[in-house]
């Protein structure tokens, strides 16, 4: 295994290299002026060029790449353009909010979309297994902005049950540790924070939730359909298994390699993928980050958002790729 | 009535208000680099010299009770008041202002331009200070910019402090927490010299709320006190709730089309003339603004000096129009012209679609696209004029009130592109408004006069258009009493002045 993982980091960082090299050059031959929006708007020609000489462009692309490698290897993620802070600074604001969205959303859409997926199999056919795929469809055709804007509307606006947007009540404050709030208020002990922080975390993982519950039921009735028409499912019924052991068990342990694989990638793409959720819950989260940078082609920003996403593509798809081979024993490493 | 069913929080006994933002609040920290969004905050935390009452158009004393100006305009001398402290606990004297102003100046970022006229400042004693010009400027107008003209404690100029969440300003608030660029919240200076008698917030957050429906639902609903920029058809609706004020007043931004003047068929005034008659300027007003806004005429935006209606103006007349094309050799049209605008901006789209279907009746097509900001302007600023787009299309304001910003920027003569995204050059033109300019200190009626003609210049050979000057909507708490709309102060709430009833 440890001669598997070494080989997959080392393919890793060829990906990386190329991924930065290609992200680079793309943020660089697009039609924008980054000393421009460095200085601010309304800037003048020698403000202008003032800010190029500043933060290098006036240098030969290859000697930027080089220079912006160097600070990398050092640390120094660089200076955004749109934020004026320095990337990294900004990667550790912003990640932590949108992944303690997704891990709280996957909390339950992984085991809800399953448990409906195992239900629509069991009943295949049924009103029951309609009624499951009206659903799964639903959360995978319904726009997030739309089913975000409607919860609001409903559980906010008329029913009064949950809050409107953020990640707390507006003048609530909670020291600053980890940049998960149910951490650190756990971590001082403010529970009213806490509690806070949950309430204001259920309607943006519910929107968030609606896909992956969608997805991951008709991938695992899909998956279960198949398992439950083999061999050994007829050998547990003949020999007086429970229904429930023979779909949670037996069935359910064949689609689990399918359904981490689909939880990664799920999980990887929400990373980003969740700008729409987090813009209309005004969610302060890493896919906000990476839209805006990305529409001023803020282009160090890019860079940090494009290495962040691919080193995580790579760490979870060896860490799914590892526990695969945990969970099927057919699986070899090789 | 909302009822929120969430965990009891401690109940506090302090004012706080909440502005919800369209967008981040933190762009710049340092008082010498602003030159953005962040003036709705720092306009709370630092001060200046001077404050222009727009309704009245007089320079209020602020940090400087009195001013005085020599006969030729060139010495201003401000007399400063002597209570003032910085948040940083030192006083502020005569010598702060001067290095608090040449430290700008110097800096060259920001609004640095807006002190271009000074030669030298001079302290003269502790709370006397002379700034000595070049020329004849309108040097209170800088004095009282919306930015680039705050008092800061120029013992503190580190970068790094500023951007860790310092400041060094006079202001009734001062920064006390921030959150990424996203949030900012301000409490209540103890030790400001105007004293906290009476009514006011001891906290004010501001806040990015980049989704108008979920800003709307937050002012509808208590959350924010004060919110900008919702779309004009939000407005109708929000203002039928008993708990919302709207709040409409005059801006300085305006919307300019400007017409590359070195592509055929735009390098013929002729041809520019007659689109000028082709814009639909009364449906534009009512189906993309609202209603909420006027024809413009000329470039410098009505409140703002400079503004006259001696400024020719054009109407929607196709007949006209027709006539022009006909006498520059298009009598049946035949020729297409690329818009771009920035994209995502639906009152710049419904714009060019309005204005597109007019020009159809003429036979020339209007393409229309658009792009991201940075693509738009990048693409305007191409080596090659005949690959550029015809007509350049976005909005133009200004924080600093004096025509010449729009006038000297837009259309002067430039040897590298920046905003004259027309390509105009006329030196008739340059130097009858740098001449206007340096003649305001002294005689500003004279120098109104000129930035008419230089308007008028403008109307006649149409390198570029303004087509609207906006009406700033805004919404408000219907308790939030104090505010004062000032177009010179942009999206700035004095929260000072304010309070709940």
């Amino acid at each position: 295994m440890l001669s598997y993982v070494v080989r997959r980091c080392l393919f890793a960082l060829f990906v990386l290299v190329g991924v930065s090299i290609l992200t680079f050059l793309l943020t660089r031959v697009a039609p924008s002026d980054p000393a421009a929006r460095w200085v601010g708007p309304r800037a003048t020609a020698e403000q202008i060029t003032q800010a190029r000489a500043e933060l290098g462009l006036d240098k030969p692309l290859p000697v930027q790449y080089m220079l912006y490698v160097s600070s990398l290897l050092q640390g120094n993620w660089g200076i955004s353009i749109r934020t004026h802070r320095p990337v990294a600074l900004d990667l550790q604001q912003y990640l932590p909010p949108t992944v303690e969205l997704i891990v709280f959303s996957m909390f339950f859409a992984v085991p809800l979309g399953v448990f409906l997926g195992v239900v629509s199999a069991a009943r295949s056919g049924t009103p029951v297994d309609h009624g499951a795929r009206l659903l799964a469809l639903a959360g995978v055709g319904l726009p997030g902005f739309w089913l975000a804007m409607i919860l609001q509307i409903v559980f906010f606006k008329w029913i009064g049950l949950f809050p409107l947007s953020g990640r707390v009540a507006i003048t609530t404050s909670v020291e600053r540790l980890t940049g998960f709030l149910l951490i650190d208020s756990a971590i001082a002990r403010n529970l009213p924070a806490l509690g806070d922080a949950l309430w204001h975390l259920v309607l943006p993982a519910a929107t968030l939730a609606a896909y992956p519950v969608g997805n991951l039921a008709r991938m695992t009735r899909n998956t279960m359909l198949e398992v439950l028409g083999e061999d050994f499912i007829r050998v547990a019924r003949a020999i007086g298994a429970p229904e429930a052991r023979v779909y949670f068990k037996h069935a359910l342990r064949n689609v689990l390699g399918t359904l981490l694989t689909s939880t990664t990638l799920i999980f990887v793409y929400s990373l980003v993928g969740s700008f729409v959720v987090e813009s209309v819950f005004n969610w302060p989260g890493f896919g906000s980050y990476a839209a805006l940078s990305i529409m001023v082609i803020d282009y160090p920003a890019i860079m940090g958002i494009t290495t962040v996403v691919a080193v995580s593509y790579v760490v979870l798809n060896l860490i799914n790729d590892l526990a695969m081979a945990v969970v099927d024993p057919r699986i070899r490493l090789s | 009535m909302v009822m929120m069913v969430a965990p009891a929080l401690a109940v506090s006994a302090e004012e706080v208000a909440v502005y919800g933002y369209n967008s981040d609040p933190i762009v710049f920290w340092d008082p010498r680099d602003a030159a953005s969004d962040e003036t709705i905050w720092m306009n709370n935390v630092y001060e200046r010299l001077l404050h222009l009452n727009f309704e009245t158009g007089d320079l209020e004393p602020e940090l400087a009770m009195r001013y005085e100006v020599s006969d030729d305009g060139l010495v201003w001398t401000f007399y400063l008041r002597q209570d003032v402290q910085f948040h940083t606990g030192n006083a502020m004297d005569a010598a702060a202002v001067r290095d608090s102003i040449l430290g700008t100046k110097n800096r060259g970022k920001g609004l640095a331009y807006i002190w271009d006229a000074v030669k030298s400042v001079d302290v003269i004693d502790g709370h006397t200070v002379t700034f000595r010009l070049e020329y004849p400027a309108p040097l209170g107008l800088s004095a009282a910019s919306a930015l680039g003209a705050f008092i800061y404690d120029p013992k503190y100029v580190d970068e790094a402090w500023y951007s860790a969440g310092n400041d060094s300003g006079t202001g009734p608030y001062a920064v006390k927490s921030h959150d990424g660029t996203e949030r900012i919240e301000l409490a209540k200076f103890t030790k400001y010299w105007r004293g906290w008698d009476g009514q006011h917030f001891d906290k004010v957050v501001f806040l990015k709320v980049a989704d108008a429906t979920t800003r709307r639902l937050m002012v509808e609903s208590g959350q924010i006190d004060f919110t900008n920029q919702l779309p004009p058809q939000m407005i109708a609706d929000l203002g039928r709730s008993s708990s919302v004020e709207i709040v409409k007043g005059p801006s300085f931004q305006n919307l300019i089309a400007f017409f590359n003047t070195k592509k055929p068929p735009l390098d013929d005034p002729l041809v520019r003339r007659a689109l000028a008659y082709t814009i639909p300027y009364a449906d534009v007003i009512t189906s993309a603004l609202g209603g909420f806004g006027q024809q413009s005429r000329g470039p410098v935006p009505y409140g703002m000096w400079g503004h006259s209606d001696r400024i020719k103006q054009y109407t929607f007349s196709m007949e006209t129009a027709r006539a022009l094309l006909t006498a520059a050799g298009y009598p049946d049209g035949g020729f297409k012209l690329v818009l771009t605008y920035t994209a995502g901006d639906d009152i710049e789209e419904l714009t060019a679609q309005l204005w597109k279907s007019a020009l159809a009746q003429l036979n020339v097509e209007l393409e229309i696209r658009g792009m991201p900001w940075e693509s738009h302007w990048d693409y305007a600023k191409g080596t090659d004029p005949l690959k550029r787009q015809d007509i350049f299309m976005f909005y133009w304001w200004s924080s600093y009130p004096n025509p010449y910003g729009y006038l000297h920027y837009m259309f002067e003569t430039e040897q590298e592109i920046t905003w004259n995204l027309g390509y105009y050059s006329n030196p008739v033109y340059d130097s009858l408004i740098n001449t206007a300019n340096r003649l305001t200190g002294r005689n500003q009626d004279e120098a109104i006069d000129m930035f008419i003609e230089a308007q008028n210049i403008l109307m006649e050979d149409v390198p570029g258009l303004a087509v609207f000057d906006m009406q700033y909507v805004r919404a408000k708490n219907a308790d939030l009493t104090g505010y004062v709309d000032n177009p010179i102060y942009t999206n700035v709430v004095f929260w000072y002045d304010c309070h709940r009833k």
